[in-house]
């Protein structure tokens, strides 16, 4: 995929290929500079219309997001592993989240999703819903430098190495492949569908995705000598029904913590020109290997 | 090639594994020539520190000859003679741009391990648990060394071995502690432990202009090592009925300016809040045994500060409103080695600075068990085991 020249910062026109029809830009881009982000708290508890909501979400939960939200946290926007047919409440804006514990009361997640096992036995009551896992991140880089290296299609390969096999199938058209359960492996196409270089990026897959999803990532200027805020948002929407249990089933790959990561192996290989791993590593064990 | 191995708690074995090799394009690989035992790995070997896996590599302090170099390494070159910060550092992050290596964002690939418990990961170690990244440690004949260029440093001609290993973790570590307390010239800073981190906290004291170093702990041949080698008065506080009072004593009943913590989380004791932590540490209950820096917190003057050199968890019954009612400042950090490692070459090259007293006891890499059995257990007087890997 070529790098984006930078002259335009006017919205691309959709590609002749894509699935739905064209849209207008998508709320989460706005030009704004992340020092404005703490005027968010009213645009962040409006839940957004025709999500799936959580049972008994009670208001006090909306200002304990809030405040923490401005409090500055590092929210986690993953669903349980099994939250895929749990239920999610989905808050407008910064398409901020908080995961449902259905019965259990609700809090702001201001840690690594939690693994299945401590859903208990609140999981089966909840609806299907899709599985949105949103994180931040500050590289020390300007945006129009993080924007081009997001485009390269190799740098994508590697970012996303840890959960998906990414090739370039045509001109901004990716394939991802992940490894499933079993040998069997789930796969799409996602083309671009939304640019403003520099700031915004979003994608969305293709007919006939195993699993539909979307996606976009934001760079915004953080303050004093941090550089910029790096925002990726990833959104899976498993088909319903019977084929849609076969997939969540399946997708019990795409791991909580599949956006931070990418977040991570991104900012390393931008501010440091590789990822960190201890893949291969001497140890007493697995032939003398490990990591 | 040969390795010392965690196998368990108190299960170190020297095992065959693989070579390393370059796996990063600015990695390089050592042939370590020397290294050496730190109280750092005595809190894992002891079970105290989770997520060691059976088989790890371990050892993080440590020198040797460059061997094999990574395709973007700029500045180390084959054959170079170098010793290496604890610490696995990117130089490029915020962090390493600000001097505060051991917070490095991009060195550990395990992040999702700490961030649970730190909120935010830290920077990589050799062979120092998987949520310090889970790199091979350097115990072995040979390592690989991630970032080469800002955590490579060459060795000036003319020292020997033992003059420069320490830089590698001891050394910077009582360095930064002293750097921490702010010292004004004339300034009396007690430090409590004098292992090798504590020894070198009491030299860089005096190097950074203290008037008098009070150097505490209970081994006769450290203390004595303390008076002779680094010119510190001592306390032995298994003799005293109360540290604070003497600490008061020698200093006109002020305390001492700064205070230094290089004992960590197994500090030894004679008390009831001993007793506490030891019943609650050995039923797992918490993590720290905190009787030597609850005492550093205690004798501390008003207004003065407290430097943090101890490796802790996350420890209860911690005094907080008595720092707060004191006013102290509290300083604390895994070490930034990179930071200090050209003034520490520069002070051992003129001869400021040898620290290799420290090394009392020397082993081949297949007697390293026996060198950790008795750094542990103080055998012999020994304050630091070598190990000649190759
Ligand atoms: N911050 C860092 O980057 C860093 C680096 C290296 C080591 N460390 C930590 O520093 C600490 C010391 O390391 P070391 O290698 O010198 O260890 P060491 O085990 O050689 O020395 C510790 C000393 O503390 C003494 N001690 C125990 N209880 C005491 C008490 N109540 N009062 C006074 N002294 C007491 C012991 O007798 C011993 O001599 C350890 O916790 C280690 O993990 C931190
Ligand atoms: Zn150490
Ligand atoms: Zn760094």
């Amino acid at each position: 995929m070529a790098d984006k020249p930078q002259e335009s910062s006017a919205p691309r026109s959709p590609r002749a290929t894509r699935a739905a029809p064209p849209r207008g830009p998508s709320p989460e881009w706005e030009g704004r500079d992340i020092e404005t982000a703490g005027v968010r708290e009213d645009r962040d508890v409006e839940p957004r219309g025709g999500r799936a909501t959580a049972a008994g979400a009670s208001p006090g939960i909306v200002e304990q997001f809030a405040s923490a939200v401005l409090g500055g946290a590092l929210l986690s926007i993953g669903l349980g592993r099994r939250s895929l047919g749990g239920a999610a409440l989905a808050l407008a804006g910064g398409g901020l989240l908080f995961r449902s514990f259905g019965g259990q009361g609700h809090g702001p997640i201001l840690e690594e999703p939690r693994f299945d096992t401590d859903r208990g036995p609140y999981e089966p009551e909840v609806v299907a819903g899709p599985r949105v896992l949103e994180r931040s991140i500050t590289i020390q880089k300007p945006a129009s430098e993080l924007y081009r290296a997001w485009r390269l299609a190799e740098n994508l390969t590697k970012v996303m190495g840890h959960f998906a096999d990414v090739t370039t199938a045509g001109p901004d058209v990716q394939h991802w492949r992940v490894q499933g359960p079993l040998g069997r492996s789930l796969e799409w196409d996602s083309h671009i569908v939304e640019e403003h270089p520099g700031e915004f990026l979003r994608w969305e897959s293709l007919k006939g995705a195993d699993v539909p999803n979307d996606g976009w990532v934001r760079f915004r200027p953080a303050p004093g000598d941090w550089g910029t805020v790096v925002t990726l948002r990833f959104r899976f929407d498993p088909p319903g029904g019977v084929i849609g249990d076969a997939v969540v089933k399946l997708l019990g790959a795409v791991p909580d913590t599949l956006a931070s990561k990418a977040l991570r192996r991104f900012k390393s290989l931008v501010e440091t020109g590789e990822i960190p791993t201890t893949v291969p590593n001497p140890a007493a064990r697995g032939g003398g290997h490990s990591y | 090639m040969r390795a010392l191995c965690w196998n368990g708690i108190n299960d170190l074995r020297v095992e065959t594994v693989a070579d390393p090799g370059i796996v990063n394009p600015h990695d390089v690989i050592l042939r370590v020539t020397m290294s050496t035992t730190c109280g750092s790995d005595l809190h894992f070997i002891d079970g105290y520190i989770p997520t060691m896996r059976e088989g790890d590599v371990i050892g993080h302090e440590f020198m040797g000859e460059v061997v094999d170099v990574g395709r973007d390494v700029k500045k180390v070159k084959k054959g170079d003679r170098v010793v290496v910060p604890s610490f696995i550092c990117c130089g490029n992050c915020w962090y390493c741009q600000h001097d505060l290596y051991s917070l490095c964002d991009n060195t550990n690939p395990k992040a999702e391990l700490q961030e649970p418990l730190l909120g935010y990961p830290t920077a990589g170690i050799y062979g120092y648990t998987h949520a310090f990244g889970g790199y091979a440690g350097a115990h072995a004949q040979y390592v690989r060394v991630p970032h080469a260029d800002t955590d490579c440093f060459l060795v000036p001609e003319g020292l020997k071995d033992e003059q420069v290993i320490f830089l590698s973790d001891a050394v910077p570590t009582g360095y930064m502690g002293a750097d921490f307390c702010n010292i004004h010239p004339g300034d009396t800073v007690a430090v409590w432990g004098c292992g090798g981190v504590g020894l070198m906290a009491m030299k860089s004291a005096f190097l950074l202009g203290a008037g008098r170093v009070i150097g505490i702990d209970r081994f006769p041949e450290r203390l004595r090592m303390a008076r002779e080698k680094v010119g510190a008065e001592t306390i032995d506080y298994s003799r005293v009925d109360s540290v604070l009072d003497m600490l008061k004593e020698l200093t006109g009943g002020r305390g001492p300016d700064a205070c230094i913590d290089a004992v960590g989380m197994e500090a030894h004791g004679t008390g009831a809040e001993y007793a506490y932590d030891r019943a609650k540490q050995a039923l797992h209950l918490h993590s720290d045994r905190g009787e030597a820096l609850r005492q550093a917190i205690r004798a501390c003057r008003k207004g003065g500060t407290l430097s943090i050199l101890g490796v802790y968890g996350v420890m209860d019954k911690f005094p907080i409103g008595v720092i707060m009612n004191k006013g102290l400042t509290v300083r604390t950090a895994q070490q930034h080695g990179q930071k200090y490692l050209p003034l520490l070459l520069e002070h051992v090259a003129k001869g400021q600075l040898d620290p290799s007293f420290l090394a009392t006891h020397r082993f081949s890499l297949e007697d390293a068990p026996r060198g950790y059995e008795m750094f542990k257990k103080k055998q012999d007087g020994c304050v630091r085991a070598v190990f000649l890997p190759n």
